[in-house]
């Protein structure tokens, strides 16, 4: 009954001596969170560079940022099987794989942010379905068992083939095979959408808010997919073409080559297309001469927009752009580097515009809520300033090394790369009963 | 129905802090925290207006008001619609409050915010003395604290911890659906605003300036609505303005902020007849 039109393969056979100190360090960082984490639950918050007036930080910052880079291997992997195409295939499963690590390291990032972690039950006892962030948790939680699901449908029928127990007690046929082809149709059809709905709800926690500078933009939720396309499918090359170099996975290099432009369409897209938008309207009504509106819709004001725009935008650009350059697997990967980062301090501007400027301001303005130290009169502050402490670096860095070791994992049991007989490019609906 | 709310006259305020400071002792807020502010508007620091002296060639540009500012308990309160576990939430009266139990201390309200009325317990709060003040429980660590109108006084028919203790009667508590009370006859016939209107939350406090208003009208800490018909004034012995005081007020043929009688109740005081 091994009804094998192909092998499949895990990308970590075992663990060497370079393995090994990679899984190492991974749980030497996660230690560290986690010690982090508990120093931070004895003294609350206060560890933290969150303060009254700015009182969302790095936890915050980095959820968004990996909302948006669990975006790119759904999409990557679930597109093309929507549109019955091979293409992209070598990519689907660590896509899916990416794709989960980040969303679980999303959902991760919000615990230590949460005052009070222990009532966490009361979004099932108590849900308020007016908040954004109710449905953030639904839609989290959601794409995340999406994903889990995905990954073991993508993956289960081989993992029987190779006598792994993840198979949960599937068994490996052609008639399996067949069915799991539509189920992988239907997961995709289902995807797709839950993952434009994760990136517009992540968005609208803070395109609702009215009290919160630049925050209140109906732009916001499509910038938001466009920013989870940019960095989702930066981080899928950046996983992809690292795992080819320290382990058996190989990439396609033309697939590699052909999703380095796309990339580059999506940076155009939402680099200089999306910004553009949105900076003109208020540069036009708020300036009189041509000269002034222009430059004010040209020139950003503050280092997160130009990290942003020129590190994170115009270079991988032109990186991707640019015959010579695009087809080096070096310059695909710098350029998914800088958009990756790019889209950081994007996430980490928007936070910034939120709180550095206070509604209402005047002295002595807003009390802080800090230790306090006696009769000072530090108490208070008219703006908001933000720098991340330690702890929260630490707790940060424990959930995305989290993150990795789940990658390294799944490249380890999971077999990641499909080594077909038949050709990749069949394109007729996914039928193969020859 | 009743909605409560709050008519502050800026034109009578006079920056004595004494608002902020029985908030902070009537609701046992934590050191280092405050529900209720008087901010300066005019110069760079607290007491300090803007513009420039008269003297030796200043442009005698001088302007400073008092800005007090707390929860603003508003009508279509973003802080009640983005609480994810129903923490924040409006009560029938009109007050925003919080249940300290459900609180899981996301700050999500903080953000939403425009006001900056809300304040969350970084670490554990510190009382003094410890075992705290004012007849609030403390709130734990990890959740989020703000203004409640005083519920708990208002609840026994006493107005809010400020009301009663601003010196210069500049806080009016009182019931917005009552047409005869004090607050929604202010807020008929003085210039008044809300704080950030176009934001379109629009709180039940709100602002006079332009004109100054008589005050707050009883000497009572109750709420208006609990009072008698008659003016506390009338009844009392020691506390009643002085005849000459009042008839010397009509005959200069009545201040520009004198309202027409029978407009504001208890004002004027009908026993000892000035003004008609």
């Amino acid at each position: 009954m091994a009804a094998n039109t192909g092998s499949s393969r895990v990308a970590i056979p075992s663990f060497g001596g370079k393995g090994k100190l990679w899984i190492g360090l991974l749980v030497a960082l996660m230690a560290a969170g986690i010690a982090a984490w508990g120093y931070q639950l004895t003294t609350g918050l206060i560890a933290t560079g969150m303060r009254n007036v700015f009182s969302w930080g790095l936890y915050i910052m980095m959820f968004v940022l990996f909302v948006g880079l669990s975006a790119g291997g759904l999409i990557i992997s679930s597109a093309p099987k929507f549109f019955h195409s091979h293409r992209y295939e070598g990519f689907a499963r660590l896509g899916v794989l990416v794709s989960l690590a980040c969303i679980i390291v999303a959902g991760l990032l919000i615990l230590p942010d949460i005052g009070r972690p222990g009532r966490i039950y009361q979004f099932f006892t108590s849900p308020d379905f007016r908040s954004p962030m109710v449905w953030d948790f639904g839609i989290v939680l959601l794409y995340g068992l999406l994903n889990l699901w995905y990954l073991w449908l993508l993956t289960r029928r081989d993992l029987a083939a190779r006598g792994s127990s993840l198979a949960l007690g599937f068994e490996d046929t052609e008639a399996g095979r067949e069915r799991d082809r539509t189920l992988m149709f239907w997961t995709a059809a289902v995807a797709l959408p839950t993952a434009v709905a994760l990136h517009s709800v992540t968005g609208w926690i803070f395109a609702t808010q009215v009290g919160r500078g630049d925050w209140f933009s109906p732009l916001v939720a499509p910038v938001f997919i466009a920013k989870a396309l940019v960095s989702g499918l930066g981080l899928l090359l950046i996983v992809s073409v690292l795992a080819d170099r320290y382990t058996n996975f190989e990439v396609d290099r033309e697939e590699l080559t052909s999703l380095g432009k796309i990339l580059g369409i999506f940076l155009a897209f939402h680099v200089v297309y999306l910004l553009a938008a949105e900076r003109l309207p208020h540069s036009w009504a708020d300036h009189f001469e041509f000269w002034a509106i222009m430059s004010n819709f040209l020139i950003g004001d503050s280092v997160y927009f130009w990290l942003w725009t020129v590190v994170g935008g115009a270079v991988p650009l032109a990186m991707l752009a640019l015959p010579p350059l695009r087809k080096r697997v070096s310059v695909i990967f710098t350029a998914s580097v800088l958009a990756v980062v790019g889209t950081m301090f994007e996430g980490i501007r928007l936070v910034f515009t939120g709180y550095e400027v206070a509604n209402i301001d005047s002295a002595p303005g807003i009390s802080l809520g800090g230790e306090y130290t006696g009769i000072t009169t530090d108490i208070w502050a008219t703006a908001g300033a933000y720098t991340p402490t330690l702890v929260e670096i630490a707790v940060t860095l424990g959930i995305i090394a989290f993150g990795a070791f789940i990658v390294t994992l799944g490249l380890k049991y999971v077999p990641i790369q499909r080594v077909d007989a038949e050709p990749s490019y069949a394109t007729d609906g996914g039928k193969q009963d020859q | 129905m009743t909605k409560h709310g709050l008519v502050i006259d800026q034109e009578r305020c006079i920056g004595c802090q004494a608002c902020a400071v029985s908030c902070k002792q009537e609701n046992n807020v934590p050191m280092g925290q405050f529900w209720n502010r008087v901010l300066t508007e005019g110069g760079e620091k607290m007491d300090t207006p803007s513009g420039g002296y008269p003297e030796d060639g200043g442009s005698g540009s001088l302007d400073m008001q008092y800005q007090p500012t707390a929860c603003q308990h508003c009508e279509n309160a973003p802080c009640v619609k983005v609480c994810p576990v129903n923490a924040t939430y409006t009560r029938d009266d009109g007050i925003v409050e919080i249940d300290y139990d459900k609180c899981i201390g996301c700050r999500y309200c903080m953000a939403a915010c425009p006001y900056n009325a809300r304040v969350f317990n970084w670490d554990e709060p510190e009382h003094m003395p410890e075992e705290g003040t004012g007849d609030v429980e403390a709130r734990p660590q990890g959740v989020v604290e703000k203004c409640t109108f005083c519920s708990h006084r208002v609840d026994e028919g006493l107005d809010p911890a400020c009301v009663v203790n601003c010196p210069a009667d500049a806080r009016i508590f009182g019931d917005l659906d009552d047409e005869s009370s004090t607050v929604s006859k202010y807020i008929d016939k003085y210039e008044t605003d809300q704080l950030l209107e176009d934001r379109g939350t629009d709180p039940n406090t709100y602002y006079i300036s332009g004109e100054m208003s008589p005050g707050r009208p009883q000497t009572s800490d109750k709420m208006e609505s609990e009072l008698d018909d008659v003016s506390p004034w009338s009844d009392g012995d020691d506390d009643v303005p002085s005849k000459e005081a009042d008839s010397a007020g009509g005959e200069s043929s009545g201040s520009s902020h004198s309202v027409e009688g029978g407009e504001i109740p208890y004002a004027t005081p009908a026993k000892s007849g000035g003004d008609d």
